[in-house]
């Protein structure tokens, strides 16, 4: 009998699974179909080698595909316009205005498709200075969702039929004594509301309502109260050396965010100069405002009426003048501190006031004029008219189209039945409405109610004009011919309200060459005027002269009603992201993942809450809880927010659209159901509210940053300005390394330079940037505006949470913690204790940003790495990536003490895995030409906009000049409201750039390592009122 | 055969060559050179010597349809002939829309050179439209590049050596039956090679050494070749001749790609930029009027009323060079600034009838130029300074190349 040897002893006893395992190769199934991208159900019909057949298939294929370079065509213009060189941009200047943010602009267009926003310099309001929203605007031209043409109860119909059947029927309503309405968002212009006049006077019946998703009513009652004028004034921060806010975001949300973050940072900035303003805030949510703030105390929705009036009557006993009913609030002494401060620099002080209530305005008016602050500061004669809304107006017309009384309702740009508190009311009321016409450019959920839908433009094909300010015009030019069968709103207004005016744009410009024209006397030919009014964008009639201030307010019956808010429960305050804003632009996947400045969290909102109320409540982030006040409840995630008040929570508007389009759908839930209408005014708030925990599975809140504190490390630097003064230092200490030789500065510990080899010189230029972290605010501008020229891919919340994003310049923000290493001694706490304890914030803390981008290290750890000399420096001082040497080791990112380089882990472009802009044909036309999309499977980083600085050399080269400084700027620094960032050459001893350098501020990111950044970072320094007590 | 056939071919394309040569002389001498010259500064500006209108009417047999007396009248006054009523003069002055010809102070013999010129261009015109295509399509076989008379003498060879060998078999063979040896074994041939082979192994291990390297390097030039297109000449929709236009008339490159002169692009110019031209010259010489009437069809261009016409369609030329995306190459840079000819990468443009890609644009090419060529720095402000620093570095002597000033780093192209 022949000898067995058995392989073990599974095969002497042959059971069924070793049989079955026998004859397999792999003992585990192979995951080739999953590489193949196939589905689970056809695992059986690849092997390994089939795999591997595919796979040399595949590369012959793509090899011999290669060999045939496939014909490309070259398609010259017919004629080609006079201004247009295809590779040269065009700038023109223009306006944005889209009823919430205004600022003059100018518009970057190649080839005739506009690619990017910029301010406009000439703008006395915004001076240059754009926000987020505004950088990002530009993608909503190229925005799928947009309406391509009229249609008639979803039917497509072409202009003439919906204009002849609209015509009828408005003729037929106004002579039979019907009522119409138009109902817009607050309109800039002051041309249309001229044209509307016109229509309603052509169409008897016809009236204007102005609707804003986020009102001011309550300031222009109050104004009316106390100064008979029903007016919303213009603030002037750069002259306020105090400022107090009481829930008010004057740097990101409240009426001119960019504006008045300019003006802010003026009297924050420290070059050259030894004081600074001093900043107290008094708010519920921690806004970017408050994060900001020297001073910020936590306050509950519920008292922010005492803490006005208790602090009008601290001001009022220091002024002698009769105190209101006294309140006793847990904030006496802040408030005390703040009040002391605002009467020694009266006259240089205000109090701003974020709340949409009447008397609280009214209160904060009459401390305002204690103060002096109408004197420098507040101007009452030279009026706002941003926000235009009157709540009282729109409730009243909810209530007659509820009656049946409207008879037609044209709609542009507003969306009540998105954002009115009580949207079912809206919808019932706006079914009553037998003739409904909406003229938005995109889908939005009270135009999905209309009959008529006859699209505007896009604002970058529209002629306009605006008066943000009165006596400050701008204009408004179409940069691109209309891309779909649209017609601006104003045209339309004009056909069907059969007006004798050739179209809008001979109507506004005959209007400018008489007006406007009559308005100044410098220009003496109107023609002349116009061309160099549209030149420039903007025309200002100069300052009107301030009049004196009567304050009649009646503050005692203001203080009672404050006096009398309580609140047992939950309150919940309603805030706007600086990215979404009100909800507006929410279907712009950009602004969706511009991490929200203070949370890191993208694509969503949430219920955020202070860490000891989440640890009462027994929640974590993430939790699902139900929230109700008011009679509304909403299901959301809970996110643990330190700062925000006690007991309350806050929630963003501007999510849970529901008609917006793909990229705004899904995301998040309506806050606006917990606004509330009473006394006439919609209140951002609920108050007395409760919150369950749910059983639903923990939701996914992605966040660009989980880590919150700086753990004791340097990595901002900070001091506070009465040890800046004594020290220029404070806070910045040299950075020392112990070696052989004693202790010796960072810098001069270096492993390469020797007097054999001094390092690389760069004789020709050395660029660099110098981030100044007292005038960040933290705003995200810089953000956006590097997604827009460096063709930053969009990759979506899953990339997100998995720490794929993509953003080249992240702002970094760090709270404190209650941890220090004094306490940890105090309380005998051990090393890991300790450090346990400081990664917690402090629930109420302080917060700092740091925009982080590729620091352009001159000793890059990373170039060291690249096995393939894919990144390299350059003579410039550049740190340089040639995307199609990488081959995607990923060392690069590993090596990067920062953390700034990014990998494309996907295709981004052409993906349907990324349904964004750049996975349409329209999208895709924001791409800055002059910026390669990168592939999958390639490193990049911020390059320093290398592709502005070889035009801007060019240019220079051309005129055989050297390049000026300020002549070329990257696009973070271009967008800076603050101009916290700043662009230069060190080669240049006149720039910007080399004299900041010599301040004692400066330091570089994470010294001790000596990498050598090209880029540096100034100290914050704080303005809190000095421990030993003195102001 | 091949041969003379070959011949036959040369001989005629040689025939019409002469005659051209011939030709053109002759044409030279016909047409008084005062005549030209006047009609060129005079009348050129409103006519052309062929049938078409420019701003009046094609001036082309000219001589058919008024006597020369008449014509020097018109010439010299022509509102004069309008006045007396004269019944022609008024016919062609209704046809121009009543536009009045100005009068010229010419003399009787200078409007009849003027006259002669106008007869013999039209006569000439004539004859090359019969001839000149025929001629150019005979020469055009001859000229192109494949070596014929290569292949004719490797054939020739062949044939000898194959020759040779029969008469060698053949004389072995009569010397042995002469000599009444018995009869060789009818060798095969593969048993001939055989043998061959065995007694010639050294040769053949040096020709497979010799065979092999020479086979990978045609192998790794034919790989490294991939996806470069140099000589890439493909056919454009418009039969457009920079020989004619660069080369012959000696029009400057940036009249038509004037991108260069700002852009990144040198662009190729919009038809309307070909019009500035066409308007007047409304026939070419080798294609006459097809080529330019689709510069007309693509503006919908009537020539008559002069106007453009709402149907206007782009011309979809196909692309030469095509520079990857993920390079930047910048036209102004190197032609304003670096002063360099267009000729340096695009080859004698000026002699291509029909262009090709005359670089290989490859990457190693580029490097290759930024190494060689100096920067021209002086008389540009934005160098003096760098200039100075780089003498101290490299020494007064130095070719200050375009790597010197960090022309070989990668973000100066790839961003």
């Amino acid at each position: 009998m022949e000898k067995k040897y058995w392989k073990g002893v599974e095969e002497l006893k042959n059971d069924a699974e070793f049989v079955r395992l026998k004859n397999n190769e792999f003992y585990e199934h192979l995951p080739v179909d999953e590489v193949l991208g196939k589905k689970a159900e056809s695992a059986d019909s690849t092997s390994r080698r089939d795999f591997l057949k595919f796979m040399g298939f595949g590369m012959a294929a793509a090899s011999l595909a290669a060999c045939e370079a496939p014909v490309r065509k070259a398609i010259p213009y017919v004629i080609k316009p006079e201004e247009i060189t295809p590779g040269v941009p065009n700038y023109y200047a223009s306006t944005f205005s889209d009823g919430h943010d205004y600022s003059a602009i100018l518009i970057k267009t190649r080839e005739g498709r506009p690619i990017k926003i910029d301010g406009n310099e000439q703008s006395a309001i915004s001076k240059g200075a754009t926000s987020a929203r505004i950088q990002a605007s530009v993608l909503s031209l190229y925005d799928d969702a947009r309406y391509k043409g009229p249609s008639i109860k979803g039917e497509t119909a072409g202009w003439a039929n919906i204009d002849s059947n609209i015509k009828a029927k408005l003729a037929e309503i106004s002579n039979a004594g019907g009522q119409i309405r138009i109902l817009t968002s607050t309109l800039l212009s002051p041309s249309t509301h001229a044209l509307i006049n016109e229509v309603a006077t052509a169409l008897p019946g016809t009236k204007h309502v102005t609707y804003d998703a986020v009102s001011f009513s309550g300031m222009r009652m109050a104004n009316q109260k106390s100064f008979g004028k029903a007016d919303i004034p213009t603030y002037d921060l750069s002259k306020a050396r105090m400022i107090t806010s009481l829930n008010c975001d004057f740097l990101s949300a409240w009426l001119s965010p960019v504006e008045h973050a300019r003006q802010y940072a003026e009297n924050r900035k420290l070059f050259g100069k030894k004081e600074m303003s001093r900043h107290y805030q008094f708010e519920s949510n921690l806004s970017l405002t408050g994060s900001n703030a020297d001073h910020r105390t936590r306050v509950r929705p519920s008292q922010m009426g005492a803490v006005a009036v208790s602090l009008y009557n601290k001001i009022a006993s220091m002024a002698g003048v009769q105190e209101a009913t006294k309140v006793i609030t847990p904030f006496d002494d802040a408030l005390s501190a703040a009040a002391k401060d605002l009467w020694n620099a009266r006259g240089q002080a205000v109090v701003l006031c974020g709340n949409n209530d009447a008397n609280m305005q009214e209160v904060v008016n009459a401390i305002n004029t204690l103060l002096g602050a109408y004197e420098n500061i507040i101007n009452l004669d030279q009026p706002s008219n941003m926000r235009q809304c009157i709540d009282g107006q729109v409730e009243e017309l909810m209530s007659e189209m509820a009656g049946g009384k409207i008879n037609a309702l044209i709609i542009y740009g507003a969306n009540p039945v998105y954002s009115w508190p009580n949207k079912s009311a809206v919808e019932a009321a706006i079914k009553k409405v037998p003739l409904v016409i909406t003229t938005s450019d995109r889908p939005d959920e009270t135009s999905a109610m209309a009959e008529y839908v006859c699209p505007s433009h896009n604002f970058l094909e529209s002629w306009d004009d605006a008066e943000p300010v009165k006596g400050h015009f701008s204009l408004a030019q179409p940069v691109i011919k209309p891309l779909f069968s649209t017609r601006q709103m104003q045209d339309s207004l004009i056909k069907w309200a059969g007006l004798a005016h050739e179209d809008y744009y001979t109507y506004l410009q005959n209007r400018w060459m008489s007006n406007m024209y009559g308005m100044q006397s410098e220009v003496t030919s109107a023609q002349a005027f116009w061309n160099s009014a549209l030149q420039n964008g903007v025309f200002n009639t100069g300052n009107t002269e301030r009049q004196a201030i009567q304050y009649n307010g009646d503050i005692n019956s203001a203080a009672s009603a404050l006096n009398g808010v309580k609140s047992t429960g939950v309150d919940i305050v309603l805030y706007e992201k600086a990215g979404i804003g009100n909800g507006n632009q929410a279907n712009n996947p950009w602004l969706q993942e511009l991490p929200d400045p203070i949370s890191r969290v993208c694509w969503d909102n949430y219920i955020a809450m202070a860490p000891s109320m989440a640890t009462s409540l027994g929640l974590v982030q993430g939790n699902v809880v139900e929230l109700t006040a008011n009679g509304v409840t909403v299901k959301g995630p809970v996110l643990i927010q330190p700062g925000v008040a006690e007991n309350t929570v806050a929630i963003a508007i501007g999510y849970g659209r529901t008609a917006a389009g793909k990229a705004a759908e899904g995301l998040g839930f309506n806050a606006y159901p917990f606004a509330t209408y009473s006394n006439g005014t919609v209140h951002m708030e609920s108050l007395g509210g409760s919150i369950t925990k749910t059983t639903d599975d923990d939701y996914l809140l992605a966040a660009t940053q989980t880590h919150h504190t700086m753990m004791g490390r340097a990595i901002v630097k900070e001091t506070n300005l009465d040890a800046y003064l004594k020290d220029p230092k404070a806070g910045n200490p040299d950075v020392m390394i112990e070696t052989y030789q004693g202790k010796k500065l960072a810098t001069e510990v270096d492993l390469w330079a020797s007097p054999k080899n001094p390092g690389f010189d760069k004789p020709n230029h050395f660029w660099g940037m110098s981030i100044d972290l007292n005038s960040c605010t933290g705003c995200g501008s810089c953000v956006i505006a590097c997604q827009v020229e460096n063709n930053v891919p969009v990759v979506g919340k899953k990339e997100i949470d998995i720490a794929r994003e993509m953003h080249w310049i992240r702002i970094d923000r760090y709270y404190t913690s209650d941890m220090n290493e004094e306490k940890a001694k105090e309380e005998g706490l051990g090393k890991m204790g300790m450090l346990l304890e400081m990664e917690k914030p402090s629930d109420s803390p302080e917060v700092v940003f740091q925009p982080v981008m590729c620091q352009h290290c001159n000793h890059a750890p990373c170039e060291t790495v690249c096995p393939v000399a894919a990144t390299t420096h350059s003579s410039e001082g550049l740190n340089m990536m040639a995307y199609n040497r990488c081959v995607g080791t990923r060392y690069c990112a590993n090596n990067c003490p920062y953390k700034v380089r990014r990998f494309n882990w996907w295709k981004y472009s052409d993906n349907d895995q990324f349904d964004y802009n750049m996975n349409s044909d329209l999208g895709k036309m924001v791409l800055n030409p002059d910026v390669v999309v990168r592939s999958r499977g390639v490193m990049e980083k911020c390059t320093m906009c290398v592709q502005r600085i070889q035009y801007g050399k060019l240019e220079a080269k051309k005129a055989g000049r050297r390049p000026g400084d300020g002549e070329i700027n990257t696009a973070c620094a271009q967008s800076c409201p603050t101009n916290a960032i700043i662009f230069g050459d060190y080669n240049n001893s006149e720039s910007k750039l080399s004299q900041l350098q010599k301040d004692e501020r400066k330091y570089h990111l994470l010294e001790e390592l000596n990498v050598q950044p090209s880029i540096y970072y100034h100290t914050k320094v704080r303005n809190k009122i000095p421990s030993s007590g003195n102001a | 055969m091949k041969g003379s056939m070959f011949a036959t071919r040369t001989c005629q394309a040689l025939l019409v060559l002469f005659t051209l040569l011939f030709l053109f002389p002759a044409a030279n001498t016909q047409a008084q050179p005062d005549g030209e010259g006047l009609f060129k500064s005079q009348c050129a500006q409103c006519h052309s010597v062929g049938e078409n209108k420019v701003i009046g009417p094609g001036l082309k047999n000219i001589h058919t349809r008024k006597n020369q007396e008449w014509l020097v009248k018109w010439i010299k006054n022509s509102q004069s002939l309008i006045k007396a009523g004269d019944e022609y003069a008024i016919k062609i002055y209704e046809e121009a829309n009543k536009t009045v010809m100005p009068a010229f102070a010419l003399s009787d013999e200078e409007i009849i050179s003027i006259l002669d010129y106008v007869k013999a261009e039209g006569e000439k015109a004539a004859t090359t439209a019969v001839k000149g295509p025929v001629g150019a399509g005979e020469t055009a076989d001859a000229e192109p590049g494949f070596p014929w008379v290569l292949l004719i003498v490797i054939l020739t060879l062949l044939i000898i050596f194959v020759a040779l060998g029969k008469v060698k078999t053949s004389l072995e063979r009569l010397v042995r039956s002469r000599q009444g040896l018995p009869e060789l074994e009818p060798v095969t041939t593969t048993r001939a090679t055989k043998n061959w082979v065995r007694s010639n192994k050294k040769l053949i291990a040096v020709l497979f050494v010799v065979g092999s390297v020479w086979g990978s390097i045609k192998g790794w030039d034919a790989l490294a070749g991939i996806g470069i297109s140099q000589d890439y000449a493909p056919e454009q929709p418009i039969k457009f001749s920079h020989k004619l236009h660069a080369g012959q008339n000696g029009i400057s490159c940036v009249y038509c790609h004037s991108g260069a002169l700002k852009s990144r692009h040198a662009n190729i110019p919009s038809v309307n930029v070909c019009m500035n031209c066409h308007k007047y010259v409304q026939e070419g010489p080798v294609y006459g009027k097809t080529e330019i009437a689709k510069i007309y069809a693509a503006l919908d261009y009537d020539p008559n009323t002069q106007q453009y016409g709402p149907d206007q369609k782009p011309v979809q030329w196909i692309r030469i060079h095509n520079l990857p995306d993920l390079a930047y190459f910048n036209h102004a840079q190197h032609y304003v600034v670096g002063k360099q000819e267009c000729q340096t990468c695009h080859g004698p443009v000026q002699e291509m009838d029909v262009v090709k890609q005359f670089s290989p644009l490859t990457m190693g090419w580029c490097i290759e130029c930024h190494r060689q060529t100096e920067v021209s720095m002086d008389g540009n402000g934005y160098y003096t300074e760098l200039h100075e620093k780089l003498k101290e570095k490299y020494g007064e002597e130095a070719r200050m190349t375009v790597e010197k000033i960090g022309g070989l780093e990668c973000a100066r192209c790839h961003y």
